[in-house]
């Protein structure tokens, strides 16, 4: 073998351990369990309103509990939205979650959101809202399980536009975008 | 080796070496583990994750307050005794299905000297706590956790987690997520047998 061979290889292992390694120490509280997909953006005319939708994806082999849990104690998944003035949103619509049972309690059957998931809503721009492009900042907050253990709540922040255009113009839909830093509680 | 294979043999050597160095600085030293219930006297917490008392090691100390009666009852005072430390929440599938095995192995182990320690990392009233143990029927000590004491196991980032303790004070097992029934009750003897 070349010594240049010898010498990438031994980099490579180099490299490789030290990243497992430094993997070891990573806790699941940096674990993904649901990721943003999109939101619809729209564009919404003065005294108008929209349909909105946003996409999220539960990741394998997790799940999480749906906005209405069989049970008192079990936390709801909710999204929660801070509104500029300029726009509003109507109540969110939340997808009926799957009855599930699970090994940990094969007689319990559980309403749960897996894979994807869709909560829909309405914008509504006020008559007197001032054209322009605004940024809504979203969280979904959730509780996250998967066969075995259940994890700490957490909140999956993720924002997206909405466009207010001049009083009169039609509305239209934009294309989606999607940006989600994850964090917990 | 021409100076380019060195500079690159360099640049890797550097980060692993800073990797490492960094794995290795996320863990305290282990008699830096004491947090207190409240707020007094209360050790500085370790960073999150960082804790995660293994075999053989002394279990951290703490002081937490006890449900319903609010009493602040310190992991010390249980020396002497085989203490199971679960740490569950209300909303907990998995933590549900183990209380009832919590409670036979309680009234079973007890007279041996075990003591079961529920810690419940619930975000939520002591009340709502206190309801839902005295549904469940659970007859054994329950805590109201933090997350200061919740840093010094681990960080408790998945529940149910038990921790079982010889009556030194010295960690004999460990078990994440639902376990067995029997294997909790294997893990419950040792912790009875060993420290005496």
């Amino acid at each position: 073998m070349k010594p240049y061979r010898l010498l990438f290889a031994l980099c490579v292992c180099l490299l490789n351990g030290a990243l497992l390694c430094a993997q070891d120490s990573a806790t699941p509280q940096g674990r993904v369990f649901v990721n943003f997909v999109s939101a619809s953006h729209v564009a919404v005319s003065p005294g108008h309103s929209v349909p909105i939708q946003f996409t999220f994806h539960v990741q394998d082999p997790y799940h999480i509990n749906s906005s209405q849990p069989l049970t008192e104690e079990l936390i709801p998944t909710q999204l929660h939205f801070s509104l500029p003035g300029e726009v509003a949103l109507g109540k969110m619509q939340y997808p009926a979650g799957k009855l599930m049972s699970f090994p940990f309690d094969p007689s319990t059957k559980l309403s749960v959101y897996s894979g994807d998931f869709i909560v829909r809503g309405v914008v509504v721009a006020p008559s007197v809202a001032s054209a322009g492009t605004y940024t809504i900042h979203g969280e979904l907050k959730y509780q996250a399980c998967d066969n075995n253990a259940c994890y700490p709540p957490k909140k999956l922040p993720f924002t997206f536009n909405v466009k207010v255009g001049s009083a009169g113009r039609a509305t239209q839909k934009a294309r989606p975008t999607a940006t989600s830093p994850h964090i917990h509680n | 080796m021409n100076r380019n294979v060195i500079f690159i043999l360099c640049v890797v050597v550097a980060i692993t070496g800073l990797l490492l160095i960094g794995k290795r600085g996320a863990k305290p030293p282990e008699s830096a583990n004491a947090a207190g219930a409240g707020n007094s006297q209360a050790a500085s917490a370790p960073a999150q994750g960082a804790g995660d008392p293994t075999k053989g090691s002394v279990a951290p100390t703490f002081e937490l307050k006890s449900i319903p009666d609010g009493k602040a009852i310190p992991l010390a005072s249980l020396r002497g005794k085989a203490v199971l430390l679960n740490f569950w929440a209300t909303w907990c599938g998995p933590c549900k299905i183990e209380m009832p095995w919590l409670v036979d192995l309680q009234k079973k182990y007890g007279p041996q000297g075990l003591q079961i320690v529920g810690v419940a990392m619930d975000d939520t009233e002591d009340k709502e706590i206190a309801d839902f143990a005295h549904k469940m029927g659970v007859n054994y000590i329950v805590l109201k956790g933090t997350e200061k004491v919740g840093d010094l196991y681990g960080g408790v980032d998945r529940l149910p987690l038990t921790y079982y303790i010889d009556r030194s004070g010295k960690v004999v097992d460990e078990t994440v997520g639902l376990a067995s029934e029997s294997v909790i009750e294997d893990a419950i003897k040792k912790a009875l047998q060993q420290g005496n």
